[in-house]
Parts: structure tokens; C-alpha cells; sequence
């Protein structure tokens, strides 16, 4: 049929759709998700003016797009309170520290993680251990937070607990803030190895078996395979999530800043970040235009990092890029 | 044969060593879940006075009780997570795939633009209101099963992950056979991509999946008076909203809210709610994995 | 695939006609949409009883009742996208602790001015609720002072009380009416004897993890130092502090608006509060945010507590000694007292997107001042939530009313309804007496805009997240940490915030 096709057309010059044919297919598969694209995340899009407005009703038509128009500009007024006070520029400390934490560890830990369970020789036990990973992505951190909480708690606490019983002095632990660094990142571990594991597992699984045998066949150590099959193989998934993160870098997780401290203001000088920070800003003042202030100015700080980040990829490896 | 193997295999110590780290960290990983199921079978007053412990001084299925009673629309609320989940799962998981494909094809001519239009959403917003006022006003998307499957429907993270998948593994010659041998994109795509991309297709619908089962806001958002149509999660959510609130109000608000703040039993609550959303979808699970670790065996085993 | 892709995008396509279907009004009478507060109502439940009103509502005003039926849980986010997004609602719940704050809300325009409608639209009402309580309603809104919600006439009056478990205190051998008569002193020695007696009491019952002191270190503050929230303070909590005589709330002692960490009077309660932390009186439970409030309820749920903390609500020690099955006892910190706070505690406001603003105000009058309209809202329908019984109170049927029972006092009026068996027939009279008793505090129904320090507001908000609570419920040392809060208050402008306080409040009284 389609040779037939083929034919007829060579006979004659080849007509827009022919000679487009191809990109015509490629831009139906794209057209469901770019539709979807255009309708709920850039039609909306205009709304980013919220932040350098100060917004009201405007009760003669009161609807939305026409109260944006009617509200008066403010100019950067709605970012003042990032950089006001000394508990902002805390919060700001915190968020960057720990993510470029969260960026080394949460990389290198589930690579090695992936690796190790492609070379389990008992596969059920690979898969068994990949189940149990992901079950911290099923509990929220309210739920994490009691759990930690059955440890540490001042009263009924069992690590308070064996302290006591050991003559120890017992740290109370909702004020100390010496331990929370590390409980914080073991936390955030914790909860995300897991899922990058099955990212980097995927991508693992989806090498051609041919490659490893061939690398055998050279003589090739198993230590070798990794290194130079393996390895290379993860590379773009390793520098596609590596420049996803770092374009997170002004954004904090804020329920695990939030609730797994328990809200204590004692622990403020290593829990407070950005996120955490303008939360409480916005249940004391409820102002809408402050929180879209807040959320564009993390957005174009991850913006920059993104580019950043994506042209130095570009540079040591233009196939391993986001764009 | 057994030349072979002992080539491709890492010696029995060394496993031995990644055993203990990976299963030392997997326990850890589900501990936190068996702490959880215990809590949700304790006696409230067994908490108060010992707290929550491993070990309580009373057992209770009272709070199963009391969360079936409190929520009469709970097996409705089911009914409606399962159909959002697999509605969802299977369109969202669809439009991605052919969009991340379509990046994927280094021959496509508006590749850049396709692929910048998805990156930059990641990135920016209109924020929430915008959205709303969008989705309510203009799409229609209120007080209807759409409007807790559509606004998930496209995830740019997704997106990119798919199309890394696809990079590295399908090989762009078996694509540029298929198509000298006369396959139609989509028949080429469906037919040699998809088997390949398999392990990756799994992954990000097992993703997408838990983004649906998860999912409470948008029922928050659009679902308001057709409250017949809330997802399990919402309905959890509300409940235990509900009694947080009074708990922390119940000194500021009038006898009849503070009567129902005392029949709640907030500690154990919070518990039983996580297990009765996150056993039919950890039961669901090894259905992704079958393919996501299916790969394992082809991967390293042959010998 | 392809035919899963054909059948999923069919699915998508009817959901959404069948959606909209649903909610495309079809009659000619007006649709008056109303948001609640506090529900707990299932949809059929919520149906049945709106068929049988919106035919009496018809009749009587050509109007249609729908009704949103927010929860706990879901009112606080889901109204503030709504209203910025300007959903079609005509009335919606609002007060001063909601997110939908009352006086910002009606400052950003998102309320109808009723007062000129009110005489034309709402003359029964008008006339029903006390001048004191409309002006508790009277806020600085977008259309200039004015009235922009109807308050509901229900606890009126804030009253501070000590909350005393009198079984265990009759226990440690104490005459429990003599004690309660008495009052406590929370800086006395026999107050804390009493804490002691009773650890010493629980101890020797094997109970050695025993805390008597079982409170809401916010409250407490306030309780003891008899101190008012200044309305219109910051939202995440308060920081300014008000303070009236503790027998006669409307005598004028000369007070002004003062930042609530900087006077004496803190500074002798944390230290005293610190003290009894420090000899095991009050919980490390109650003393970490998180598990506070979770702690406190449980505690005094069980009756595991001596003496505890609560916002007075008329009758409810009858409710609490029945749930706890204890002899609770509410001891008053001070008199009842009227001000803004407690006059805005639970009002409803016509939206400024209404289309019918003069219906809504006529239905909000037949709300409050139809005894049936009110009933049925609020308690749904005879023979199926509830049962009349001969002398004129009503009981309720529990398998009905268990899917259908509204926040009470979010309505409105609730002195119109029917008393419950339980309450008794004079159970409304007594309610009524008791509110309107309260003396109103020297500066009135007066309202602060922070608005005008909003960004030092946002400062001090994360300074007082920091230390406020550890410094109330006696978890820090104030000798080693207050000095430095009032120095990071200082620091983040707490002096201009006091001062527009102060500006305002002398404009006020004029």
C-alpha cells in the first residue's frame, strides 16, 4: 500500500504533505502534551504580573484577570521581605547548603545503590529491596516526623530513654540543634534514594546484554564493566537529574523543613529555609502577591542555575544535555 | 560456561558486603511502615501514656472503626481513586511517551521548540490562583472526574526522563530501519520503540500512578460540592484535617466543634489513614516492577 | 494502543459534558450560592434537607439555596483560591481567625457594604442583634468604615478559665467548690503545692510520667497576665497584648496596646512558667509544637491532667464532665469581656462577585430571624435528624444526624433554635443571659490594620515563630533568651508595629 503510494507520487513532484509527511507524524505525537501545555501552564502564565501588584477586587467586574488589570503596580515592593531581615538571610544559608548536600549525596548514593543491586546474583532479592526502598515515598513527612519523634521525644523517647538508663545526660533533642544537620539530610536521603535507585535501575536495565558479554569477552573484569559500560551508560540520566537539581537549588523541601523538626523555633538556625520562611510570612500577612513574589524569584534564580549548569554540560558532553 | 560466569559476577565477599548496605538501608526504608501499622492498632491511651512505641500497652482496632464510620462514602472513594489512577496512568503516561519520543528524534525539525515549551513550564508558572481560575472558568473543569485527572496529565520532569530513556536505549538504526522498511512513525513507534523502552515506560507509569493515587489537592480545589466524586486520598485528608484543625482550635471555638474534637482519636488516626491509602497501591507495585526489573535478567545473569 | 488512546480521550470528553451538565441551572429563581465553615454533611444527606427548604425558601423570597458545605480541613485553602479567583459564591463564612480574614478581606474589596442595604433588605435583623455586636462589625473596608458581614449571634463574649479536674482534686483531699470559689493564683504557693500533691498523688499510684499542669501555653499567657488579643494582630499569632481589669473588663485601667514579650508582666510569667516546667509540672509533650495540641486533647480527654487551660464557652464543663467522665470544673481567670475579637468570631459576608446581593441579604435575614429556616439548616429535618418531643426540645436521631451536622455556630443566630433535651428548655434564656452580660473592653470594638506594617509584620512573624512558644510553655530559660527576642523584635521594627497600633487605636477613640 504505502509502496504503491510511493510510486504513484514519484511520478508526479511530491506534494507539502509528502515531503512533510514525516514531521507532520512526529508533530501529532507531540500535539496532545503541547496542547495540554498551552492550556493549563501558559495560558495561565500571565498571572506571574501577581507578584509586582499589589492585588485587590475590583468590584465593578470582579473577576480575576480584570482585578489583576485594576491592582495597583508595586514594582519589586513584594520582594522586600526575602531580603528584610536576618532570619531571611538564615533561611537563604540553610536552602543552599543543604541542597548542594542533597546534590552530591543524592547523586553518588543511588548510582552506587543501582549498580550494586544490577550485579545481585539472586534476582528476587534485587527486587524485594527495590520494594522496600520505595516505601518511603508512600509516607508523608507529618507521618516521618512521629516516627522520629518515637525516638527522640523528651518524654517518652527511646533514645532519651536508654540515655537516662545509662546514667547519661539526656539531650533534649527538639532544642538542641547540634544533631539536626545530619538528621535532616539522613531524612532527606532516606526518602529519595529509592526513587532515583529505580530511575538509575531502569536506565541499567535498558543496556543491551550483547555489550557486557562483549566486554567479557575482551577480558574485561567485572570492576571494568561497570567503568566502561556501565557507567557511561548512566551518564545522561546522571547529568539530566544532576541539572534538574540544581535548578532546585533556591527551593527547599517544605515538609520535611517543616514538620520533621516539629515546628520548634529553638531548631530555627538549621531548619529554617526559604520555603519554610515565606510560609510563615504568608499565614501572618495572607498576601497573595508576596507568595507569587517569593515563588518567581526562586523560579528565575533556577532558571539561571538550569542554563548554567546545562552549558557546562554542553561543553564536557552536548548528548548529555537537557537542551 | 562456568569461565564465563565467574568473569561476569563480582566475587561472592564482595556481594556479601553490597548485601549488608543495600539490605541494611532497605530495612531502614520500611521500619518507618511497620511502625506505622503498629501505632494504627494501639490503644489511644496506650500512647498517652508510653507514646508512640514499638511495643504498646494496649491493642485497638477502634480507629478503623471510627474512620469507616466517620466516612460512609469510603468505598465510593475507592472506586473513585482506582478509576482515576488508571485513567490517568494510561493517558498521562501515553501523551508523555509520544512526547518525549518525539524529542528523542534527533530528525525532528521542531524538536528545540517542543522540547523548550515542556523545560520552561518546569520552571515557571502562573502560580496557583491563575491556574485555578484557567482550569475553572475556561475548561470546565470542575466538580467532575476530569478535573481530577486532567491537570496531572502532563509532567515535564516525566517528559525528560522518558526521552533520556529512549536515549540510551533504543538505538536510532533500528528507528531508521524500521523506516526503510516501510513502517508508518507510529507503527515503527509502537511496535519497536515501545518493546525496547519497556523498563522506562513501567518507570514513569508507576510514577504517574502514584502522582493520581496520591493526589488530594485537586479534589480540594474542584470538588466542592459533588463530594461524592473525592478520591480516597482527599477524603483521608479531610478527615484528619478536620481534627488537627480542633484540636488546635478547641480552646477559641463553641461547645458543639469542641464535643467533636473530643471524639476523635487524633495519634492513632493520622496512622490508620496512611495504611488504608498505601495498601492497594504497594500492592499494585510489583506489577510496574515485573518490567522494571525484567530488564535485570537480561541485563547481567547470562552467562 | 491506538484504540485505548480513542477510548480514554472518549472517557475524557464525556466526563466533562457530564460535568457540566450537572451544574447548569435550568430554573428561572435566583441561586443563591453559600459557603460553611465546619461541616460535616454527605451529599445526600445535604440534598434531601435543601429540597424540602428551597421549597419554603421560594415561597417565601423567590429564592434558591445552594450550598457549599466547607470543612475543618478544607475551608481555609480552598475559600482563599476561590475568592482571589473570583468564583461565583454569594455569601461565604468569614471571621477573624479564618484564612478569609473578615477585615483584610473586606479592605481588598472582597465583601458587599451592607449598610445601606441592610434598612431596606434586612429590617428584622437590624433590629435583632445588639448595636455592641454590629459595632464589632464595623471595619475600615475598601467602600470606607462600614459594616461588611453579618455576625451570628451565638458566644459572643470571650471568658478565660481555668479548666481543674475536681475528681482528682477532691482526691488529693482539697474542699473542690471552696478551691473553685476561691480562684487560683498562678504565682502562689499553694498553686504549686497542688501541682505537686498531685504528682506526688499519681506517682504513688505507679503513674510516675505524670504532668498536672496540662495547657495551651498561648492561652495560659493570656489567661494569666488577663490580657486580650488586639484584633487585627498577625496572623500566625499574637504579639501585641491588651491588657483590662480582671473583675470589671469595661473599667478603664489606663492601658495602652504593648508588645506582649516586653512588659513585666511576661517576663514574670515565663520565669514563673519556666519554674514549674523545671520541677515536672508541665509536659516535654506540651512543650514541642508538634505533638502540643495532640498531647494536651489526649490528656485531657483521659482526664490525665489537673489543671488545664480553655476558652469559656457557655455550658461547656456539662459537655466536658460527660465526654471525660470526670468532675470538670471551670474556674474564671476573669470576667466575660466583649470586644472586636469576639463579636467577629463567626460572621457571613456577600460576596462582591454576587449577582444578587440585595437576595442574599434578604436571605441572610430570614436565616437568622425564621426559627424554621435556621432548624432546618442547622439541625435538618424533623423524622429524619431530629425528633420534636413534647415539651418543646428536640433529640436527635443519630443515624441521620451523623450525616448531616453543620458547624452550629457558624450559621448565624442559634439562640432560635430549638433547645436539645439535654440542654433543657431554658437552655437558650440562660445562653443569651450569660452573653449579654459581658462588658465591653475600654477601647471598644477596635480593630488594627496591620496592613500599614505589613513588611515589618512579616519580619517579626518568623522572630515570634522562633521563641514565642518555647518562652510560653516554659521551655526556655528566660533569664538566657528573652533579652535576645526582644532585641531580634526590636531589630525587625516591633516599635513601629506597636507605635501604628497605638496611632490608630487613639484615632479610634478619637
Amino acid at each position: 500500500m504505502d509502496n504503491k503510494l510511493e510510486r504513484l507520487s514519484a511520478d508526479r513532484a511530491p506534494n507539502w504533505f509528502q515531503r512533510n509527511k514525516k514531521t507532520l507524524a512526529l508533530l501529532t505525537m507531540v500535539a496532545p502534551g503541547a496542547i495540554w501545555l498551552l492550556l493549563l501552564r501558559y495560558l495561565p502564565i500571565g498571572g506571574i504580573v501577581l507578584a509586582f501588584k499589589n492585588y485587590k477586587i475590583f468590584p465593578r467586574n470582579p473577576t480575576f484577570w480584570s482585578n489583576l488589570a485594576h491592582s495597583k503596580w508595586v514594582g519589586l515592593k513584594n520582594f522586600e521581605f526575602i531580603f528584610k531581615t536576618d532570619q531571611a538571610l538564615v533561611a537563604i544559608r540553610n536552602t543552599l547548603l543543604y541542597n548542594i548536600v542533597f546534590i552530591i549525596l543524592g547523586c553518588i548514593i543511588p548510582v552506587a545503590f543501582a549498580i550494586m543491586m544490577n550485579e545481585f546474583t539472586k534476582k528476587f532479592v534485587a527486587k524485594a529491596y527495590q520494594t522496600m526502598m520505595f516505601f518511603p515515598y508512600f509516607l508523608s513527612w507529618v507521618v516521618v516526623s512521629y516516627f522520629l519523634n518515637a525516638f527522640i521525644d523528651a518524654q517518652y523517647g527511646m533514645i532519651p530513654a536508654a540515655q537516662a538508663a545509662a546514667g547519661k545526660e539526656v539531650v533534649s533533642w527538639y532544642t538542641t540543634t547540634r544533631p539536626w544537620p545530619a538528621i535532616i539530610i539522613f531524612a532527606n536521603l532516606w526518602k529519595n534514594v529509592g526513587y532515583s535507585t529505580v530511575l538509575y535501575l531502569a536506565a541499567i536495565t535498558g543496556i543491551d546484554a550483547n555489550q557486557y558479554e562483549a566486554a567479557a569477552i575482551d577480558g574485561a573484569t567485572k570492576w571494568q564493566q561497570i567503568r566502561y559500560v556501565t557507567l557511561p551508560h548512566l551518564r545522561t540520566m546522571i547529568s539530566i537529574l544532576l541539572i534538574l537539581n540544581v535548578g532546585k537549588i533556591f527551593a527547599a523541601d517544605f515538609g520535611l523543613f517543616y514538620n520533621v523538626p516539629m515546628q520548634n523555633g529553638a531548631l530555627f538556625s538549621v531548619t529554617q529555609v526559604i520555603d519554610t520562611y515565606i510560609y510563615r510570612v504568608f499565614i501572618t500577612t495572607g498576601n497573595i502577591s508576596q507568595s507569587s513574589a517569593a515563588g518567581l524569584l526562586q523560579n528565575v534564580i533556577g532558571f539561571v542555575c538550569i542554563m548554567l549548569a546545562n552549558a557546562v554540560v554542553k561543553r564536557i558532553d552536548p548528548e548529555s544535555s537537557l537542551f | 560456561m562456568t569461565k564465563n560466569h565467574r568473569l561476569n559476577s563480582i566475587s561472592a565477599g564482595t556481594e556479601a558486603i553490597f548485601h549488608v548496605i543495600i539490605g541494611l538501608f532497605s530495612i531502614g526504608c520500611i521500619i518507618p511502615f511497620i511502625f506505622v501499622i503498629i501505632i494504627s492498632f494501639s490503644a489511644e491511651s496506650s500512647i498517652r501514656e508510653i507514646g508512640y512505641s514499638f511495643l504498646p500497652k494496649a491493642w485497638s482496632a477502634a480507629t478503623y472503626t471510627y474512620a469507616v464510620q466517620r466516612l460512609p462514602q469510603i468505598w465510593r472513594s475507592y472506586f473513585n481513586s482506582v478509576l482515576i489512577t488508571v485513567v490517568g496512568t494510561v493517558l498521562s503516561t501515553l501523551m508523555c511517551a509520544l512526547y518525549s519520543y518525539a524529542l528523542f528524534r534527533p530528525d525532528f525539525k521542531f524538536r528545540g521548540f517542543f522540547n523548550f515549551l515542556s523545560f520552561f513550564t518546569m520552571i515557571f508558572g502562573g502560580g496557583l490562583v491563575p491556574t485555578y481560575v484557567i482550569c475553572t472558568q475556561i475548561l470546565g473543569l470542575r466538580e467532575n472526574y476530569a478535573a481530577l485527572i486532567v491537570p496531572l496529565l502532563v509532567s515535564p520532569f516525566n517528559i525528560i526522563i522518558m526521552r533520556t530513556f529512549f536515549k540510551s536505549s533504543v538505538p536510532l538504526e533500528l528507528v531508521e530501519a524500521a523506516t526503510i522498511d516501510g513502517s508508518g512513525e507510529y507503527s515503527t513507534f509502537f511496535r519497536v520503540v515501545l518493546p525496547i523502552a519497556k523498563p522506562g515506560l513501567a518507570t514513569i507509569a508507576l510514577l504517574n500512578s502514584l502522582a493520581y493515587w496520591n493526589d488530594w489537592y485537586l479534589s480540594l480545589l474542584y470538588i466542592r460540592q459533588n463530594k461524592i466524586l473525592q478520591p480516597l486520598q482527599a477524603l483521608l485528608m479531610e478527615l484528619q484535617n478536620n481534627v488537627e484543625y480542633l484540636n488546635r482550635m478547641s480552646a477559641s471555638l463553641g461547645s458543639s466543634a469542641i464535643q467533636e474534637a473530643m471524639r476523635a482519636p487524633t495519634q492513632t488516626l493520622r496512622m490508620v489513614l496512611v495504611v488504608l491509602i498505601v495498601v492497594p497501591i504497594a500492592c499494585a507495585y510489583p506489577f510496574f516492577q515485573r518490567y522494571i526489573v525484567a530488564g535485570l535478567t537480561i541485563g547481567s545473569v547470562k552467562g | 494502543m491506538k484504540k485505548i488512546i480513542a477510548l480514554a480521550l472518549a472517557l475524557i470528553m464525556v466526563f466533562a459534558l457530564v460535568g457540566t451538565q450537572a451544574y447548569a441551572d435550568k430554573s428561572d429563581a435566583v441561586t443563591l450560592k453559600i459557603w460553611f465553615h465546619g461541616s460535616n454533611v454527605a451529599p445526600d444527606s445535604s440534598k434531601k434537607v435543601l429540597d424540602e427548604l428551597n421549597v419554603y425558601l421560594q415561597d417565601k423570597i423567590g429564592a434558591k439555596l445552594e450550598v457549599i458545605w466547607g470543612t475543618w480541613g478544607d475551608f481555609d485553602q480552598a475559600v482563599v483560591t476561590a475568592l482571589a479567583g473570583g468564583d461565583d459564591v454569594d455569601m461565604v463564612f468569614t471571621c477573624n481567625w479564618s484564612a478569609d480574614e473578615y477585615n483584610r478581606y473586606a479592605r481588598d474589596g472582597y465583601w458587599v457594604k451592607l449598610d445601606d442595604m441592610l434598612p431596606e433588605y434586612a429590617p428584622d435583623l437590624l433590629a435583632l442583634i445588639p448595636e455592641g455586636i454590629w459595632e464589632c462589625a464595623k471595619t475600615n473596608g475598601y467602600d470606607g468604615m462600614g459594616i461588611y458581614a453579618i455576625p451570628a449571634l451565638k458566644d459572643t463574649a470571650t471568658q478565660n478559665c481555668w479548666d481543674v479536674n475536681g475528681t482528682l482534686l477532691a482526691a488529693l483531699g482539697y474542699d473542690v467548690d471552696e478551691v473553685c470559689a476561691k480562684g487560683l493564683d498562678y504565682y502562689s504557693d499553694e498553686f504549686e503545692e497542688m501541682l505537686q500533691k498531685a504528682k506526688d498523688y499519681m506517682a504513688a499510684q505507679g503513674e510516675n510520667d505524670f504532668y498536672p499542669l496540662c495547657v495551651e501555653p498561648m492561652v495560659l499567657e493570656r489567661l494569666v497576665n488577663v490580657s486580650s488579643i488586639v484584633t487585627g494582630d498577625l496572623g500566625g499569632g499574637n504579639v501585641l497584648s491588651y491588657y483590662y481589669d480582671k473583675d470589671h473588663p469595661a473599667n478603664d485601667i489606663g492601658s495602652v496596646i504593648v508588645n506582649k514579650f516586653g512588659t513585666p508582666e511576661f517576663e514574670a510569667y515565663a520565669k514563673r512558667t519556666y519554674e514549674l516546667a523545671q520541677k515536672g509540672f508541665i509536659s516535654p509533650s506540651i512543650q514541642n509544637v508538634g505533638t502540643s495540641n495532640d498531647y494536651r486533647t489526649a490528656c485531657q480527654n483521659s482526664g490525665a491532667y489537673l489543671i488545664s487551660t480553655q476558652s469559656y464557652a457557655y455550658g461547656c464543663e456539662i459537655d466536658f464532665s460527660n465526654a471525660r467522665g470526670i468532675d470538670v470544673r471551670m474556674v474564671p481567670a476573669s470576667a466575660p469581656y466583649m470586644d472586636a475579637t469576639s463579636g467577629q468570631g463567626a460572621m457571613m459576608a456577600i460576596s462582591a462577585v454576587s449577582k444578587n446581593p440585595e437576595k442574599a441579604l434578604e436571605f441572610l435575614n430570614l436565616l437568622n430571624t425564621d426559627p424554621y429556616v435556621m432548624t432546618t439548616l442547622n439541625y435538618g429535618l424533623e423524622g429524619f435528624t431530629f425528633e420534636k418531643n413534647e415539651d418543646g426540645t428536640i433529640s436527635f436521631i443519630e443515624e441521620g444526624r451523623s450525616t448531616y451536622s453543620p458547624w452550629r455556630n457558624g450559621m448565624g443566630n442559634v439562640r432560635i433554635l430549638p433547645p436539645t433535651a439535654d440542654e433543657g428548655l431554658t437552655y437558650w434564656d440562660d445562653f443569651a443571659a450569660y452573653y449579654n452580660s459581658a462588658e465591653a473592653l475600654p477601647y471598644g470594638a477596635f480593630i488594627f490594620d496591620s496592613s500599614v506594617v505589613e513588611t515589618e509584620g512579616a519580619a517579626i512573624a518568623n522572630i515570634f515563630a522562633e521563641y514565642a512558644f518555647n518562652l510560653c510553655s516554659g521551655a526556655t530559660d528566660p533569664e538566657a533568651v528573652l533579652p535576645e527576642f526582644l532585641q531580634k523584635l526590636e531589630a525587625a521594627g516591633m516599635s513601629d508595629f506597636v507605635a501604628a497600633a497605638n496611632d490608630q487605636l487613639a484615632a479610634f477613640l478619637g
